[in-house]
């Protein structure tokens, strides 16, 4: 029986919009209530603060009337294109509100040592995270996630995360230090602060991709690099209130520049990856093999387990962190490391490990679905072709020599017939698997667009 | 049923388990730690009382001006306890934590009676630096059962201005 002539969807579900995107508008409308609760709060704290926050409030604004319009729009005088005028509403939406929550979080965490030390520091910044989202990406080597995915997970993670966090801990920490013994009680009971409203934060970004973007989160290794995406954001605006932070506090002391530095390399070169980016990985990895489980039983507890990870891990490093405390001398700087390495590294191995179980077992689908693709005759995927969209080597060999022959644009071509040949394979995976919930048709709709790409990549 | 046996999601699904219970045993390490140090239920049934926290002048050792709970760093500032209310039968001391968790001035710990020369408890400055960390300062009456602050009998937050 061919590919083609099979009768029916593995696992056919009503073409209505699937139950999961009523859990992800529950989780998405806590998220928004919670951003107007720590708006009003940060309107109540900033109020200080001249010009800067009216103007870039007025962008927002702008923003959000031209969404409304385009959404009224919508619904009064143009029906027949209604949904693409609601995405770009949503879309200027979510704009005006990511723009409003970046100038919130810049005042709430930068401001210490003013604009011009923020900026440097965010510069310095820059280069490392996005060298951290480049490799996170590629890890994926069968089928990168597309970029402005990983970068919405990024964004999430050092805007929305830390402005969902931020009121948390300070009510947690107003709390904390006038009941608790000061000492390690005090500390671990900010360590569970962390862990705890940390990681749901960043993991709920996690969640939600997976509920509304099941296309593009296929199994624990997409997980993983949402997760870190997510926890590299994170890490990114973490960075920057702790160096502008110190900035302030050392600079009269004639310090300020080494003591932002020692932060920006122990958070953007040592803790890269060996802190929030493999904390969120393991929420990621959680929602990821979830994915793919049969019951929802197992799901459920797949989940939680992720989280349940993500937040230990977070807190064995903030609650244990004084226990491997650090000289001030030159052996200090071999501390530092050791202390990372030691603290975090079983925590980035355990995620590696999961990492290297998911890629081998998507591999070992992918290779077995393009075998039956190529047997099934339908053009989309030829038997030589298997050899090659197996191994990412030599597809991108092939790439070179469609580049080498016939220049960029043939090398551009054969990557999307590549991307689409491996996203059928996918797609196969997930209906033997029983995975899916769109149609049978979807997979033929890809089959004819890889028959039209492979005529594009001929010429 | 071999199948689902060979299914690597199972494997991965079991691996992460056996990651979760990694992460249970540290939570609860954590809650064992934090009871350890926070033991609940633990009172001695009285309260300490701080008289205020104000400018201090290190060449005199005495304390100056109101009571405040806002300094800037430059300013020197101590808290002055009232040891007399409290029983012999204890063991206390008053200790300044600045920002950064760090104990920057202390005294005692000994009997109250034993404490009566260290009313004023001065917040240092770190070692090495000119002013002040900014931020929120503790500055607690705590009592102690062997080397374990258990209770704080008596608390004032400070905070220390940036500029």
């Amino acid at each position: 029986m061919t590919a083609l002539a099979q009768p029916t969807a593995a696992n056919p579900r009503p073409r209505n919009r699937p139950a999961r995107y009523v859990l992800a508008a529950v989780i998405a409308g806590v998220v928004v209530l919670v951003m107007v609760a720590n708006s009003l709060l940060d309107y109540a704290f900033l109020d200080t603060i001249p010009g800067r926050t009216s103007l870039y409030g007025l962008i927002a604004v702008a923003l959000i009337a031209l969404a409304t319009f385009i959404g009224v729009r919508a619904f009064d005088r143009d029906p027949a294109q209604r949904s693409r005028h609601l995405i770009r509403a949503g879309v200027l939406l979510g704009m005006a509100a990511l723009l409003w929550l970046l100038v919130s979080d810049a005042f709430l965490f930068a401001a210490s040592a003013g604009p011009e030390v923020a900026l440097i520091c965010a510069a310095a910044c820059v280069p490392t995270t996005a060298f951290g989202l480049l490799v996170v990406r590629r890890i994926d080597r069968n089928e990168k996630e597309p970029w402005r995915l990983v970068l919405v997970a990024a964004a999430w993670g050092a805007i929305v995360a830390t402005s969902l966090v931020i009121w948390g801990e300070s009510y947690w920490e107003a709390i904390a230090v006038r009941t608790l013994v000061p000492g390690p009680g005090l500390d671990a009971s900010r360590a569970f602060s962390a862990g705890l409203l940390e990681e749901l934060g960043k993991g709920t970004a996690v969640l939600l991709l997976f509920l509304v973007m099941r296309n593009e989160f296929d199994d624990v290794v997409d997980g993983i690099v949402y997760g870190a995406a997510v926890g590299l954001g994170f890490n990114f605006m973490e960075s920057l209130t702790y160096m502008t932070n110190l900035y302030s506090i050392f600079s009269p002391e004639g310090s300020g520049g080494i003591a932002a530095g020692f932060q920006w390399y122990a958070r953007q070169v040592l803790g890269l990856f060996m802190g929030h980016a493999t904390y969120t990985a393991f929420v990621g990895a959680g929602i990821g093999i979830a994915r793919q489980l049969p019951s929802r039983r197992q799901k459920v507890i797949a989940i939680v387990t992720g989280f349940l990870v993500a937040i230990a891990a977070h807190f064995s490093w903030d609650a244990w962190l004084t226990f491997f405390p650090i000289e001030t001398s030159v052996f200090g700087l071999v501390e530092v490391h050791l202390r990372t390495i030691v603290m975090t590294g079983p925590f980035t191995a355990g995620v590696v490990a999961l990492l290297i179980l998911g890629l081998r077992s998507e591999s070992v689908a992918l290779a077995d679905q393009l075998r039956q693709e190529a047997r099934a005759g339908s053009g989309a995927v030829l038997p030589e072709e298997v050899e090659i969209l197996t191994s990412p080597w030599r597809r991108f060999r092939e790439r070179l020599r469609a580049l080498d022959r016939r220049g960029v644009g043939a090398y551009l071509r054969l990557a999307r017939l590549q991307a689409a040949q491996l996203d059928l394979a996918m797609e196969r995976w997930h209906r033997e698997r029983q995975e899916l919930d769109t149609p049978l048709e979807a997979e033929d709709e890809l089959r004819g667009r890889i028959l039209s790409l492979r005529l594009q990549a001929a010429f | 049923m071999a199948a689902a046996q060979r299914d690597p999601v199972v494997t991965l699904y079991r691996t992460l388990l056996v990651y979760g219970l990694i992460g249970l045993v540290i939570l609860t390490a954590g809650l064992v730690e934090f009871l350890h140090f926070e033991p609940f239920g633990v009172t001695a049934g009285v309260h300490a009382h701080i008289a205020g926290v104000y400018l201090y002048d290190p060449s005199t050792s005495q304390t100056t001006g109101p009571d405040r709970s806002m300094f800037g760093r430059n300013e020197q500032f101590a808290g002055v306890v009232d040891w007399s209310g409290l029983p012999n039968s204890l063991t206390v001391q008053a200790i300044w934590y600045d920002s950064f968790g760090n104990i920057v001035g202390q005294a005692g710990p000994a009997q109250p009676s034993a404490l009566g020369s260290h009313r004023i408890v001065p917040a240092q400055k770190p070692n090495g630096l000119k002013y002040h960390l900014p931020g929120q300062y503790i500055f607690a009456v705590e009592r102690l059962q062997g080397d374990l602050p258990v209770e704080v009998l008596a608390r004032r937050l400070v905070e220390v201005q940036r500029s």
